[in-house]
């Protein structure tokens, strides 16, 4: 059943990574005669306030999140389990230097992180996501030398080094691809989806993030906020997407620690 | 020349506690040679260093190893460059001398099958035959293959792992206790798999603590005690109790206590 959760959540990059590249007239122009309407075969999820299609500017607004995602979860990855895996694996005065850096930056606090690194640098999509991935760098590196370290004195890791097998091939292959690749899964969906609720969160709130007249399941939240009923489609979709797509990155996530401790 | 592994002096300390205490040690191929002392004398440690694998600080701090296969000699430095060391001692593990860890079960991956890890093992020796001759050697059913480590008993673990062995091809064996933990049914099996090794050519040091077991399957027995090999001697020679040191004597009468008078 996890297939499913991992399909969607493909299906949901996907269309956030070919958006860019796509005619979206219908999500950008704003046509005041179709302002306000409700759910019809033409807008399945109706208007905005200024008539632009609900369902068009959703499908755009993935596009804020999913590239920028990718690229905070590569950064996490490139940064964090190099310098984790080979400093716990060879130990001593590097691994306790490594081990005290993630520490130290683990204590100061993400979200102050990152809107001080936009501040500096500016609010673009990728400066957000290069400072998201690189505050997430402490929490991923101190779990992956946690396990390294923990693995390293195992028998099997004594024995593979006995069988003659290169240290590198050990520490690539056997304790980062096979023992931690499920850890490393997991603490990427979360940063995913830590990603796409920050975006959401910085956008809803304005100033930082995707602003108007680009769509963003945030902006778009606020947006037609007291502009329409609660039960409004148009109001519920953006809400339902996001709490759909942190549900599927959830679901894949849970997939991976049940096959590991299965 | 036969092939030979002579390691000679050979010092481990931890800070400043010496470990083990100048040790010298001959293998012939052919030849199960075993080791024997209580817990903690120094035999895993011996034979860890003799494979490069000391993990601690300062760790090998003197002695010297000489491996001669055929025509050819290695001749790894046990203490000194980092680096130097790695690369010499990656040269002739496996290849050269091989390992059979105290608990089989703990010494595979958890996470990949027998199947590919014997396969792998088989491969790093330029083998491309797959696992199932080498377990088909081992006395194992070709449907262990697809099995994970936790699916296998202790025996069949064990017979992996000289699967394992066998398929890298090692001229010597350090075996580290392979039996510890298995009832006897499956450990005589596992011990003539042992002698068998050892006649086809390979030259093989047996870790154990069990004197009794050394009997009809070493031909030489070295006796360890707090880090010094204290006595070399046979297995018949120690069934007549004529031993020389007092670690010696302990143990002996210690097996024989358990043995109700001779160590068998």
């Amino acid at each position: 059943m996890s297939r499913v959760a991992w399909v969607l959540l493909a299906v949901v990059v996907c269309i956030g990574l070919v958006a860019p590249f796509g005619d979206w007239e219908r999500a950008m122009t704003v046509i005041p005669t179709e302002a306000g309407l409700g759910p019809s075969p033409g807008h399945p999820l109706g208007t905005d306030h200024l008539g632009r299609d609900v369902l068009a500017r959703l499908q755009l607004a993935t596009s804020a999140f999913a590239g920028p995602g990718l690229l905070a979860c590569a950064v996490a990855l490139v940064l964090a389990v190099p310098t984790a895996a080979v400093s716990a694996y060879r130990g001593g005065v590097l691994g306790s230097a490594t081990r005290f850096a993630f520490t130290s930056l683990a204590a100061i606090p993400r979200f102050v992180l990152v809107l001080l690194v936009l501040s500096i640098y500016g609010d673009s999509p990728t400066t957000l996501a290069l400072a998201v991935g690189a505050s997430y760098v402490p929490l991923l590196g101190e779990a992956v030398y946690e396990r390294i370290e923990r693995l390293r004195g195992e028998e099997y890791v004594l024995a593979s080094q006995a069988h003659g097998l290169a240290g590198g091939r050990i520490l690539w292959v056997h304790l980062v691809w096979f023992a931690c690749g499920r850890l490393i899964g997991r603490h990427l969906l979360a940063l995913f989806g830590f990603y796409l609720v920050l975006e959401t969160t910085l956008s809803y709130i304005g100033g930082f993030g995707v602003q108007e007249p680009h769509p963003s399941w945030g902006n778009m939240l606020v947006f037609e906020w007291g502009r329409r009923s609660l039960v409004d489609p148009g109001l519920l979709a953006p809400g339902i997407a996001l709490w759909a797509t942190l549900a599927l990155t959830d679901w894949a996530s849970e997939s991976l620690g049940e096959v590991e401790h299965g | 020349m036969g092939d030979v592994l002579t390691l000679s002096g050979l010092e481990v300390r931890a800070g400043a506690e010496v470990l083990v205490h100048s040790v010298d040690l001959l293998l012939a191929a052919g030849e199960i040679c075993a080791l024997v002392g209580a817990s903690g004398s120094g035999k895993s440690l011996t034979a860890r260093a003799m494979l490069g694998l000391v993990e601690i600080d300062p760790g090998v701090t003197r002695g010297t190893l000489e491996i001669t296969v055929g025509d050819r000699s290695y001749q790894p430095p046990m203490s000194g460059d980092f680096r130097a060391r790695k690369r010499a001692f990656e040269g002739i593990r496996g290849a050269v001398v091989g390992y059979l860890p105290q608990d089989a079960g703990r010494a595979l991956d958890p996470l990949r099958t027998v199947g590919r890890q014997v396969g792998h093992t088989a491969r790093l020796a330029g083998r491309d035959d797959g696992p199932l001759p080498w377990l088909d050697k081992a006395g194992l059913q070709p449907s262990v293959a697809g099995r994970y480590p936790h699916e296998l008993s202790g025996g069949m673990a064990q017979r992996v792992v000289i699967a394992q062995a066998l398929a890298r091809g090692s001229r010597f064996l350090l075996a580290d206790e392979p039996t510890t933990g298995l009832d006897p049914a499956v450990r005589r099996p596992l011990l003539r798999e042992l002698r068998h090794l050892a006649d086809e050519g390979v030259g093989i040091l047996w870790i154990t603590h069990d004197l009794r077991a050394t009997r009809g399957l070493a031909d030489r027995v070295l006796v360890m005690s707090e880090g010094r090999v204290v006595e070399s001697t046979t297995p018949d020679v120690l069934d007549s109790g004529e031993v020389s040191s007092p670690a010696a004597r302990k143990l002996v009468d210690a097996t024989r206590r358990i043995a109700g008078g001779r160590v068998r």
